[in-house]
């Protein structure tokens, strides 16, 4: 007989896998962006997403600092600083690409990888020794409500519902962006076939530019995302945050945006559950993604969505 | 004519033996000023003979020829290489860790290097190598010569067990499945309970050889040398077997084959090479040579936790190949020693080690990707 109690917690539970889903999501849509524009996987996206998170941490200070905290209500400060840290890690996420990733445009494959996970390497030593006492994690601050609702037993926290509202808020838009403005068409037609887009007038240099701002002003969602749900960050967050991001990416299909949802839902859900009802699981939740992750490689690799690749000689 | 010989050879032993006695200088300063200058030198030398080529090829030459007496001396002072360190335990415990990353770095060449296959693991198949060894040791008292063979075949067998998934991709896929392997195996580590979990294995017993205990201090000639200078010569032991096969390995039917399918894979699996069995050999032998080092680490530290087989020690491996040279043998073993070295040279920047790792790989990457010393093309006698 399965009990009331029995069903509130598979709820409860599932809005965990949905808002680890929704995090995953977003980094995966930058790993599918990237893979889409250029052919190469930003192995240190996920690092540059937890850039996002202390970029909050220094401009929340700032405000802090200038008293815009005391004056201004929590409405606007919050998407204020939320947006600026976004545009900041976006701007910074194209730097990376200009410096790191354009170089080895036209080299062998390894270099770019190689380069990519020195830059993840960078980026997080650059974090740890720019905070004081960086190896420690540092306290998120509190910028989200922290009421939360009983419904049936389901604890409805008010932070996770905002977050999944923006989840969905900033993919739509990012559909919408994509489809319907100039950029995004350019997107598309240089993942479609770069050379074709070349042809037809695009600059490619400002569209990568374009695809690397948004997939990591997005990452940076992803990284806030992380600080708000744990209260904490790390500087070392990224590297797993990275792997997770790209794994769902594979698991949706690599170079496909719809993709990275399926994918990103899929690992979260796969973790919060075998982290909920497989007994004594919790230490192994990681194992379990990657179990799955490395079964979708060995069965699947072109991932759900993706479509078969054909190797041209 | 055999007069010249005799002189050319002397030559060649005042080199070897200035070398020496410039690397001995090298590891006994301490102060930051001396050892930039140190390293000044040591590039303006390198520069030196990269614009004189008279003088490069001159060196060259004679290295070849006399490559005997270059091997036999090179050895000789590399044996007294203890005593020239005045027996300082902390410098021959340096010593130590760059043969120990050595074999690590020449095991992931094979990979890296040879068939361009990018391995994030090899912390894996280091940890597997020394958890099964201290593992035999503490619980069950298996010597540390019977724990080495079977160790390096355990992480031989991982090795295979990441070999097999890893063959159904490639590129990016093939890296994804090796970090999340090793993030596996770190993972496993911490949270295992009969591997001691974040606290490690501690008192793993020192191996002893004909009834002398490692942990004794070695007599030899009448001069007492520390502990450490048993696993000295134990890694040189190591090192140069490692260095053996790998050389061996590079000019065998396997070394020209995954070097084939490193230049194009299509086209070597037209040429009818099995790709598959020889990217899992890479594999296998990669794992070996890190299941060896994780054995020497795990009995000469007599402490392991998984802290030390992180996901940072792959990096610095993969870094290691890539600054001394994808391929080059001999320059992968000088990448190692310099990695090893110079971190401890410039201890009161301990903090920006890492940050510096990444940057030298950006930097190696974008203006010389062929490393410090890059791998000549092979030449065959008619």
């Amino acid at each position: 007989m399965i009990g009331r109690a029995f069903v509130a917690e598979i709820i409860q539970q599932g809005i965990n896998a949905l808002l680890l889903g929704c995090t995953y999501t977003l980094i995966a849509i930058g790993f599918n962006l990237f893979f889409g524009a250029l052919n190469v996987v930003h192995f240190s996206h996920g690092d540059v997403c937890i850039l996002g998170a202390f970029v909050i941490l220094i401009l929340y200070s700032l405000a802090k600092f200038l008293g815009l905290v005391a004056v201004l209500p929590a409405f606007i400060w919050v998407p204020l600083i939320i947006i600026v840290a976004m545009l900041l890690t976006g701007v910074l996420g194209a730097l990376f690409e200009r410096v790191v990733i354009k170089p080895f445009r036209y080299a062998p494959l390894l270099m770019v990888l190689v380069a990519t996970v020195a830059l993840g390497m960078i980026i997080r030593e650059t974090v740890r020794l720019s905070f004081p006492h960086g190896s420690n994690p540092q306290i998120f601050p509190r910028i989200l409500p922290q009421k939360s609702i009983t419904w049936g037993g389901v604890l409805i926290r008010m932070d996770n519902l905002i977050i999944f509202g923006m989840t969905l808020f900033l993919i739509t838009l990012m559909f919408l962006f994509i489809k319907r403005t100039r950029i995004g068409a350019s997107i598309r037609a240089v993942s479609q076939d770069g050379e074709a887009a070349m042809m037809m007038g695009i600059n490619i240099d400002h569209t990568v530019a374009a695809t690397f701002l948004l997939g990591s002003a997005l990452g940076a969602m992803a990284g806030i995302l992380i600080g708000a749900y744990n209260n904490i960050i790390r500087f070392d967050m990224g590297l797993m945050g990275g792997v997770k991001g790209f794994s769902a990416a594979v698991v949706g299909g690599l170079g496909n945006v719809y993709g990275a949802i399926v994918g990103g839902l899929i690992l979260g859900f796969v973790e919060t559950f075998a982290a909920a009802f497989i007994p004594g699981g919790t230490p192994y939740t990681d194992v379990f993604a990657f179990l799955v992750v490395i079964f979708f490689l060995v069965f699947k690799p072109s991932g759900i969505l993706g479509e078969k690749v054909y190797e041209k000689v | 004519m055999s007069l010249q010989k005799l002189f050319r050879g002397v030559f060649l032993l005042a080199i070897e033996v200035a070398f020496f006695i410039l690397f001995v200088a090298f590891m006994e300063t301490n102060e930051i000023a001396k050892v930039i200058a140190f390293l000044l030198f040591f590039i303006g030398v390198g520069i030196l003979f990269k614009y004189w080529k008279a003088g490069n090829d001159a060196l060259v030459e004679l290295f070849r020829e006399m490559r005997t007496l270059a091997g036999i001396g090179f050895v000789l002072l590399l044996l007294i290489l203890p005593f020239g360190l005045k027996g300082n335990p902390y410098l021959i415990h340096i010593c130590v860790m760059a043969g120990l990353y050595a074999i690590l770095a020449l095991g992931l060449n094979f990979q890296l290097g040879s068939t361009n296959v990018v391995n994030f693991a090899t912390a894996a198949s280091y940890g597997i190598g020394a958890y099964t060894s201290a593992l035999l040791a503490v619980h069950y008292g298996v010597s540390f010569w019977l724990g080495i063979f079977l160790a390096g075949s355990m992480a031989s067998l991982f090795g295979l067990v990441l070999g097999f998934p890893c063959m159904k991709t490639k590129d990016y896929y093939l890296s994804l499945v090796t970090i999340a392997f090793g993030l596996i195996v770190y993972l496993l580590l911490v949270n295992f309970s009969w591997t001691g979990g974040p606290n490690g294995i501690p008192n793993i017993p020192s191996p002893s050889f004909l009834g002398h205990s490692f942990k004794d201090p070695l007599n030899l000639f009448g001069f007492e040398l520390p502990s450490q200078s048993n696993y000295f010569y134990l890694v040189f032991l190591f090192t140069g077997g490692a260095l053996f096969v790998a050389h061996r390995l590079h000019h065998s039917r396997v070394g020209l084959t995954w070097n084939a399918i490193r230049e194009d894979e299509i086209a070597a699996r037209c040429q009818g090479i099995d790709v598959t069995w020889y990217k899992i050999l890479a594999f296998c032998i990669d794992a070996f040579f890190g299941g060896v080092a994780g054995t020497v680490y795990a009995h000469y530290i007599g402490f392991i936790s998984p802290e030390n087989f992180a996901f940072i020690v792959s990096v610095v491996v993969v870094t290691m190949v890539i600054l001394g040279g994808m391929d080059n043998v001999f320059g992968v073993i000088i990448g190692a020693i310099l990695l090893t070295i110079l971190p401890e040279k410039f201890r009161s920047f301990e903090d920006f080690r890492l940050l510096i790792y990444g940057v030298i790989v950006v930097a190696m990457l974008m203006f010389r990707p062929q490393g410090l010393f890059p791998q000549k093309l092979r030449v065959y006698k008619r």
